[in-house]
């Protein structure tokens, strides 16, 4: 149990984060919106938890800095990313499908760039040093944080889901038209779903600063948008385990074939030495795979639903008309 | 009841007037100041040339969007093999890093044919690309949104791939590869047009001629010939032009290849500008692209050019001291037209359909 922790202790939080981010993205999925603005909001966090704890909370230098004011900074943090979610989603939300996702990637690459030129947000080098309660290698008890952080998130999501609001994100993720016709505004609805995924990235961020200690312009670029699309899509984007699982899934595989598959005593030492080399040829090959045979994700609805009479027909049904309601991408 | 409504009518013409005049005011505006700032001239041509390769690179995403209305994340990674596959095909060796350090061809080619070369091997690339990314989830007749992962996943794979074989290190062209030509072009003052006298590096004219002659090239196969017909009626309606017997996946496979094509020549030309920096190298192109290809309007060949060229011309003029926010320039235009004109600087305004 403690190698195991050791190990994996660093890997353990990132799941958890990574389930955050999937969320922050599930969001405005689920309302039909394909936004890949969440690495800014990653990064906008990430910034306001670093300033605040090296800036404006710094009676801590040398001693553990208190788990409350991480979660102030979070909660800050949330804040301020949802302030910048309705500036940058109530003019850009009237774009569809891939015009928006493209507009979410330009937020993200301006974000970036103007980080990495702003000397009080540390320039290129960032900021360093942000304090840090725990003082363990493995950082697993960062997992007091993430794991609420998560846990919350996911019950958030799950209650939305089955509430009236969450009915309207779908309802406009099927057909905006049709749910405009009864009542349902798709402005209003859009930028909330924008708002609330953007305060989840933002809060993830802000924790991710103080766990790698550092924040820089590299936190939150357009490589963390894909890979948070592809923690979705291969977890599955019609309910909110998907994402988690996709996102838990998707950053302990390269872990995993690092250390357990590639030092299986045996094997062949030219096999070991391509799983460790080239495990991330095998994670890119495993999410083109997985996606032709998960096209839905590893986790649909289906799975939670009781099979009543013949578990074949309705199945078989929903495969034989793909839905192509996510945008005209 | 009148059908049409006639204010509205009369609103969109004025509108009409309004956005055109504006266009041709910001020109007006654009030429003088082109001709009144020190350097102007100078600066147009740098923009010129880099924005002529961003128009190619672009073209690659425009043709396999206007056809699958899917953008293919790999054509990034397919950018970068190009340079790679120029590099080695000159007879030039591997680092020292990777599985295949110090090895190099038995032979050397001329560096204009090797680039052509390398952009066919590129092309093959593109249609290997197809055949696992694409062709399968469209024959299952998935969510487009699921192609885009999985050519995500190929352009993870292929940089890693790369970074396996040949290792890290930044590689760069043998020296003069167009024989002894002048390093560079003292064209004067230009007729008395600039205060400075201006100074092309022949490079720059290299590249932009040779993406001026693919742009040529690609208009002219798909305008004149029957394939680029058959093209654009895939273009239009897959399922009708399908049923009309044109043959649509031979035509993904072409527009692939083609794709992968001019993909790997706009990689060598960049490889020759400014060296092939590794693995990576193709990724920060692939993000500028897409800026192109929306600014141009997706799916539009001469938007995707005027796109570069703009995007090009815009990055030369970024003064000197905030050169900085220079990769920040696409993506602010990108966001400000989409802001105003979603459809792109050429694209026509799509009817939402019910």
């Amino acid at each position: 149990m403690e190698g195991f922790l050791s190990t994996y202790g660093a890997a353990i939080v990132q799941m958890a984060l990574a389930g955050v981010l999937a969320l922050s993205l599930y969001l405005p999925l689920m309302a039909g919106q394909l936004s890949l603005a969440s690495p800014g909001f990653y990064a906008v966090g990430g910034y306001v938890a670093a300033l605040l704890s090296t800036q404006v909370f710094t009676g801590y230098p040398n001693g553990a800095y208190p788990i409350p004011l991480i979660a102030l900074e979070m909660v800050v943090a949330g804040a301020i990313s949802a302030l910048f979610a309705l500036i940058i989603g109530i003019p850009s939300l009237r774009l569809r499908g891939i015009y928006l996702a493209l507009a979410t990637i330009a937020f993200v690459e301006v974000l970036r760039v103007f980080a990495l030129n702003q000397p009080w947000l540390g320039g290129a080098v960032g900021i360093y040093n942000i304090p840090q309660p725990f003082f363990s290698a493995t950082r697993v008890e960062y997992l007091v944080l993430a794991l609420p952080l998560l846990v919350g998130a996911a019950l958030f999501v799950a209650r939305l889901e089955r509430s009236r609001i969450g009915r309207a994100f779908v309802a406009l993720r099927e057909d905006e038209l049709a749910a405009s016709a009864v009542g349902i505004r798709p402005t209003y609805y859009k930028v909330l779903a924008f708002t609330l995924g953007a305060i989840l990235a933002g809060m993830a961020g802000a924790l991710n600063a103080h766990i790698l200690n550092t924040w820089n312009a590299r936190q939150g670029t357009f490589d963390l948008a894909i890979l948070i699309l592809a923690y979705v899509l291969v977890g599955g984007s019609r309910t909110f385990l998907g994402p988690i699982i996709g996102g838990a899934f998707l950053v302990a595989l390269p872990e995993i074939i690092l250390r357990e598959v590639a030092g299986t005593p045996g094997l062949n030492p030219a096999i070991a030495a391509f799983l460790r080399d080239g495990r991330l040829i095998l994670f890119g090959v495993l999410i083109a795979v997985s996606v032709f045979f998960f096209p839905y994700g590893l986790i649909t609805p289906n799975l939670f639903k009781r099979r009543r009479k013949p578990p074949v027909a309705p199945l078989e049904a929903t495969k034989a008309t793909p839905k192509v309601s996510r945008g005209e991408l | 009841m009148k059908l049409v409504d006639q204010s509205s009518q009369q609103y969109r013409r004025l509108w009409w007037f309004a956005s055109r005049g504006f266009a041709a005011v910001l020109l007006v505006l654009l030429v003088t100041s082109i001709l009144t700032t020190p350097g102007g001239l100078q600066n147009l041509f740098n923009g010129l040339a880099i924005g002529g390769v961003y128009a190619i690179f672009a073209l690659g995403y425009t043709l396999i969007f206007s056809i699958l209305r899917i953008i293919n994340f790999a054509h990034g990674a397919v950018f970068t093999l190009g340079a790679y596959f120029t590099y080695f095909l000159t007879g030039s060796a591997v680092g020292f890093n990777g599985l295949l350090a110090n090895q190099q061809l038995p032979f050397g080619l001329p560096f204009p044919i090797a680039m052509i070369g390398g952009g066919i091997l590129a092309g093959l690339c593109g249609i290997l690309i197809e055949r696992v990314a694409f062709r399968p989830l469209r024959n299952k007749g998935a969510d487009p949104l699921l192609t885009l992962v999985s050519s995500l996943g190929v352009a993870v794979a292929i940089v890693n791939v790369i970074q396996l074989l040949v290792g890290a290190e930044i590689y760069s062209y043998p020296r003069n590869p167009f024989g002894e030509l002048p390093a560079a072009l003292n064209l004067g003052t230009f007729g008395g047009l600039s205060q400075r006298p201006v100074i092309i590096r022949t490079i720059q004219v290299i590249i932009f001629a040779v993406s001026m002659v693919i742009v040529v090239l690609l208009t002219y196969f798909i305008n004149a010939t029957k394939t680029g017909k058959a093209l654009r009626a895939v273009a239009e309606d897959a399922t009708t032009s399908s049923l009309l017997g044109i043959d649509t996946n031979r035509l993904i496979l072409i527009t692939f290849f083609l794709s992968g094509l001019i993909g790997g020549i706009a990689g060598t030309l960049v490889g020759l500008s400014v060296n092939v920096s590794g693995p990576y190298f193709g990724i920060n192109f692939g993000l500028k692209g897409l800026a192109v290809i929306v600014l141009g309007g997706l799916g539009d060949i001469p938007g995707a050019v005027v796109g570069g060229l703009v995007i090009g011309v815009a990055e030369a003029f970024v003064p000197s001291a905030q050169v900085a926010y220079k990769d920040a320039i696409a993506f602010a235009v990108l966001f400000l037209v989409l802001l105003l004109r979603p459809q792109g600087l050429l694209g026509r305004a799509v009817v939402q359909k019910v």
